[in-house]
């Protein structure tokens, strides 16, 4: 699989381009300590002054600055890593969780399985977007910027909020998955065999479900962003939202929080043709279709991977080839262990 | 009579579930979780389901608490219309494009495959703010002011709504059913009906449809929650009145029991009906 995903030139640009991000994020923490810059006024050569904030696109501000100055460029690196991050975590945490309920779910009857996913049912109708802005919105909006709790408890309490809301999804999805890979032949063999539950997990399920997972991991990587954006326009960045008397403002620089934010500066027909809208909204845009490409790319490795020939060693191919035949089904052919020299009739 | 009795313990398992989903915002208190709190919570949904009638929401324009019943009608409506609609024209279109992808050659399909796995990869909020940039193009060059970009108060928008979430739940679908469309042409049934001399539009109405539509209705039916998130953001960016853009604005868990209820119930009772209308052959069965 590995040598099909070198040679794909897509899976090859999306992650240079995911890695060279990410690299220059936390480039900019370590070698600038996050800072971003700010131009509170544009002076030409000759010490005119020729623009205020916010800047549009150009070769000095890539991207523009916002209203603040600051340039939305750098402040995309520098949030790069913390919306990758969070939303790694996010679908990690969901896929651990999930398979420690799904798996020894999925080897229980098809009965109790039946009544797992009756109670599930309710939570694959409604958006999760929603119940998790009902459930963040008393904890993360503070109307006194003085009064914020320490940045780890609100990201902890948001983190566990995210992974939970999805959790039923993934669950009920891997339990399916491990229940067909569990009616593969292969699978019976195995406890025929005497294999106990760990064993047949470890060495022949777990094999199987890494492209499961993977594939999971992806998916749940884009929702929980998509989930971070919805609860953006909502008001509720990640990690708090702070009630100022000009607005709202995030207390985390991550993508979608930014989008969110300079979302609400606008209305429905400013927002068209200003940087400071459709720079973050492209942005997220492009990030979700990256990440899109790069699963599909994935699946595709898989694929291919599966459909590969199987390449065995003459030797063995037709000590198996002989093993059953019925001619003369008792002969060696392995020549190193043969008693005497035979023909060779297998092929 | 064991369907029926099934089907009732499901609801009921259901209703206690719901219950349990609304009483979740109690769970959060400040930056903790409170399972005491939780537990008040579903008792005192628990009580407000009895008294359904006693509650209400804070209307701004009236600047008065109004009871909720009477008002959700015209917003499930709105929901309704827009969400049934989309669903609709995506559904028929899908098909259509699966029946041309059908009788397509192979290098035909080859760019039909390519170009809808590409856009299916197009995040729904692209669509969203494409669709809005459009009809302000078309506006500002040709002076056509008939496509709303937002809704206000007791203003409608439908059109730019409805293509939205046509579009996302389109190429949705579409991806689907190329992968189905692939795998029934494996399998010798369709074969064998072609060595019988049926036209390749009968192979396909008659033969291929018949056996994916119900698998069809279970792939929708477990993702149908992303569709419903589509509507909820399609809904809060374009203004519609509908009734997800009211919960947001209402985010209180007697609001968010009832709406719950008004979700599921259709959905449980449309289940049913499929499961009834759909043959046991579709199904797979004999």
């Amino acid at each position: 699989m590995r040598r099909v995903l070198i040679r794909d030139p897509i899976f090859i640009f999306c992650f240079v381009i995911v890695a060279g991000l990410l690299l220059m994020s936390f480039g900019n923490t370590v070698f600038r300590d996050g800072n971003v810059d700010q131009t509170l006024m544009l002076y030409s050569d000759e010490g005119r002054l020729i623009g205020i904030p916010p800047l549009e696109p150009s070769k000095y501000q890539w991207l523009g600055t916002d209203n603040a100055g600051y340039d939305l460029f750098q402040m995309l690196v520098e949030g790069f890593k913390w919306t990758v991050g969070i939303c790694a975590l996010v679908a990690f945490g969901r896929m651990v969780i999930g398979l420690l309920i799904g798996i020894p779910l999925a080897f229980r009857g098809a009965r109790l399985n039946q009544f797992f996913k009756t109670l599930l049912d309710g939570f694959l109708i409604l958006p999760i977007s929603l119940i998790a802005l009902m459930m963040l919105v008393g904890t993360l909006t503070f109307y006194d910027s003085t009064q914020v709790p320490p940045l780890w408890d609100r990201v902890k309490i948001e983190l566990i909020v995210l992974v939970v809301l999805g959790l039923p999804a993934v669950t009920l999805y891997l339990i399916t998955e491990i229940r067909q890979l569990l009616q593969q032949e292969f699978m019976i063999v195995a406890q025929t065999l005497g294999g106990s539950v760990w064993h047949r997990v470890r060495l022949h399920l777990f094999p199987h479900l890494v492209p499961t997972l993977v594939i999971v991991f992806m998916q749940q990587f884009v929702q929980t962003l998509m989930l971070l954006i919805h609860l953006s326009l909502f008001g509720i960045f990640f990690g708090g939202t702070v009630m100022l008397h000009e607005g709202i403002m995030p207390t985390v620089y991550e993508w979608s929080s930014m989008f969110g934010y300079y979302f609400r500066q606008f209305t429905a027909m400013t927002w068209m043709t200003n940087h400071l809208f459709l720079v973050p909204a492209m942005s997220l845009a492009a990030l979700i279709f990256i990440f899109n490409l790069l699963t599909s790319r994935l699946e595709r490795a898989f694929k291919l991977r599966r459909q590969e020939p199987v390449v065995t060693e003459a030797s063995l191919a037709q000590s198996e080839a002989a093993a059953a035949s019925l001619s003369n089904p008792f002969t060696l052919v392995d020549s190193t262990v043969s008693l005497r020299k035979e023909p060779d009739d297998i092929v | 009579m064991t369907y029926i009795a099934r089907k009732s313990v499901h609801l009921i398992i259901a209703f206690f579930i719901l219950i349990a989903i609304s009483a979740l915002p109690s769970l959060v208190v400040q930056t903790d979780f409170s399972l005491t709190n939780y537990w008040n919570g579903i008792q005192q949904q628990m009580d407000q389901l009895q008294k359904l009638e006693d509650i209400t929401y804070y209307n701004i324009t009236a600047q008065r608490y109004l009871p909720l019943l009477p008002a959700l009608g015209p917003l499930v409506k709105e929901s309704v219309i827009i969400f049934t609609t989309a669903l609709a024209v995506s559904t028929s279109l899908g098909l259509m494009y699966a029946y041309f992808y059908y009788r397509s050659g192979r290098r035909v399909r080859t760019v039909l495959h390519q170009t809808s796995q590409t856009l299916e990869m197009v995040p729904d909020l692209f669509w969203l703010i494409f669709s809005q940039f459009l009809a302000i193009t078309i506006h500002k060059s040709t002076g056509f002011d008939r496509i709303e970009v937002a809704g206000g108060f007791a203003e409608y928008i439908r059109f730019l709504p409805i293509v939205t979430l046509t579009l996302t739940t389109l190429f949705f679908f579409i991806k689907w059913l190329t992968i189905h469309i692939h795998e029934q042409e494996a399998i010798p049934y369709l074969e064998l009906a072609q060595a019988k001399g049926i036209r390749p539009s009968g192979l396909f109405w008659k033969h291929l449809l018949p056996n994916i539509i119900y698998r069809f209705y279970l792939f929708f039916r477990s993702n149908i929650i992303t569709i419903l998130s589509t509507l909820l953001i399609v809904e809060y960016l374009f203004n519609v009145q509908g009734l997800f853009r009211f919960a947001v604005y209402n985010p209180q868990m007697e609001i968010l029991l009832v709406i719950l209820f008004v979700i599921y119930i259709p959905i449980f009772l449309f289940d049913l009906l499929i499961e009834w209308i759909i043959p046991n052959a579709w199904k797979g069965g004999i």
